[in-house]
């Protein structure tokens, strides 16, 4: 009789703290229909508080499972080698005033920031300079080129991140989206190898 | 005379080829010509745009190393200053994207929703930071 099982790791799923992790809730599966709901209520895992909040199921486990349950099971394994589970201990709240804090931090770092810029390269005698060599006018404050300047060096930010043509170009993510998207994946990669060198560490202490 | 001449001739070659080639490198690296081409779905013309950016550094060049006057209304001054705003703008996110600051940021603070308030502050704090520069803190 054939038995194929087909299985693709999920890469990242959430879970409550106590929560009894089933295979159907880190992996999509394929096996013929007599065993299917068997493999779907497979107890994978016991989240437990030793957990904290990141676990790492790896494909080998879950294979090991399954021959457990299936004799000759010749199990497909497509995908990611390895689910990470997510522990959420606590709804994360937000405090207002934090977040105001930061936001005035971010504010007026970036103000000083620029006005060190500005000084750092001279700004003011090459604006100073362009103002003369086009209207031939030497004036010591061409607001006029200044202002727009200023006005313009904010636009430019968010045109970069992309939020003036938010609404009309959606098909592409944008640049930050992207960097959040990396930023994440090298987290994970970090926690996989990192995570598993650890349970190994344990293992071999005992 | 003429060895000095040419020696002179080499070394302004050779400062104004670490110079340019630093500039495009610093450019490539910050991705601004790409993000507009991507905003703007002009993939195609991009070769222009190369060309834009080194023509646009030899006037710079010109407009430096020469003094000369135009004699045009100052009210020419306004896009200008618009433009080269939005390009320094660009840089500045460019390098922030660059370091990776929004992500840690969020990833620090949980507040993954509300990133756009914290660019928000970053990009006010440059338009206040700049215009208080030049309309006050210069002149005192």
């Amino acid at each position: 009789m054939e038995k194929t099982i087909y299985i693709r790791m999920r890469n990242r799923v959430l879970a409550k703290p106590e929560e009894i992790i089933y295979l159907d809730d880190i992996a999509q599966i394929i096996a013929p229909e007599t065993i299917i709901t068997m493999l779907k209520k497979l107890k994978v895992h016991q989240i437990s508080i030793h957990d904290r909040n990141i676990v790492i199921i790896d494909v080998m486990k879950v294979i090991k499972l399954i021959s457990t349950l299936i004799e000759n099971a010749d199990v497909q394994t497509i995908g990611p080698a390895q689910t990470i589970v997510e522990v959420i201990l606590k709804k994360k709240q937000m405090s207002l005033p934090f977040f105001i804090l930061i936001w005035f931090l971010l504010f007026f770092g970036s103000a000083m920031a620029i006005m060190n810029f500005h000084d750092d390269v001279s700004m003011r005698s090459v604006q100073e300079k362009l103002y003369k060599i086009i209207t031939g006018v030497e004036d010591s404050k061409p607001w006029i080129f200044q202002i727009p300047y200023s006005v313009g060096l904010g636009l430019g930010m968010i045109l970069f991140f992309n939020h003036v043509f938010q609404k009309r170009i959606n098909e592409e993510p944008s640049p930050l989206e992207v960097e959040m998207f990396n930023y994440q994946m090298d987290l994970d990669n970090y926690v996989i190898i990192h995570e598993n060198k650890e349970s190994m560490k344990r293992t071999n202490d005992d | 005379m003429t060895i000095k001449v040419l020696a002179v001739m080499f070394i302004g070659l050779a400062g104004g080829l670490a110079v340019g080639s630093g500039f495009v490198a610093f450019l490539t690296v910050l991705g601004i010509i790409p993000r507009l081409t991507q905003l703007t779905k002009t993939m195609k013309m991009i070769r222009h745009y190369e060309w834009a950016v080194v023509l646009g550094a030899l006037t710079g060049i010109a407009g430096s190393l020469r003094d000369p006057v135009l004699g045009i209304s100052p009210y020419f001054m306004v896009p200008l200053g618009l433009t080269g705003g939005v390009f320094v703008g660009m840089l500045a996110a460019g390098l922030t994207e660059a370091l990776n600051v929004f992500p840690v940021l969020a990833k620090r603070l949980g507040i993954d929703g509300k990133i756009i308030i914290l660019i928000m502050a970053i990009v006010l704090g440059k338009i206040a930071g700049s215009i208080f520069q030049w309309v006050y803190f210069v002149h005192h």
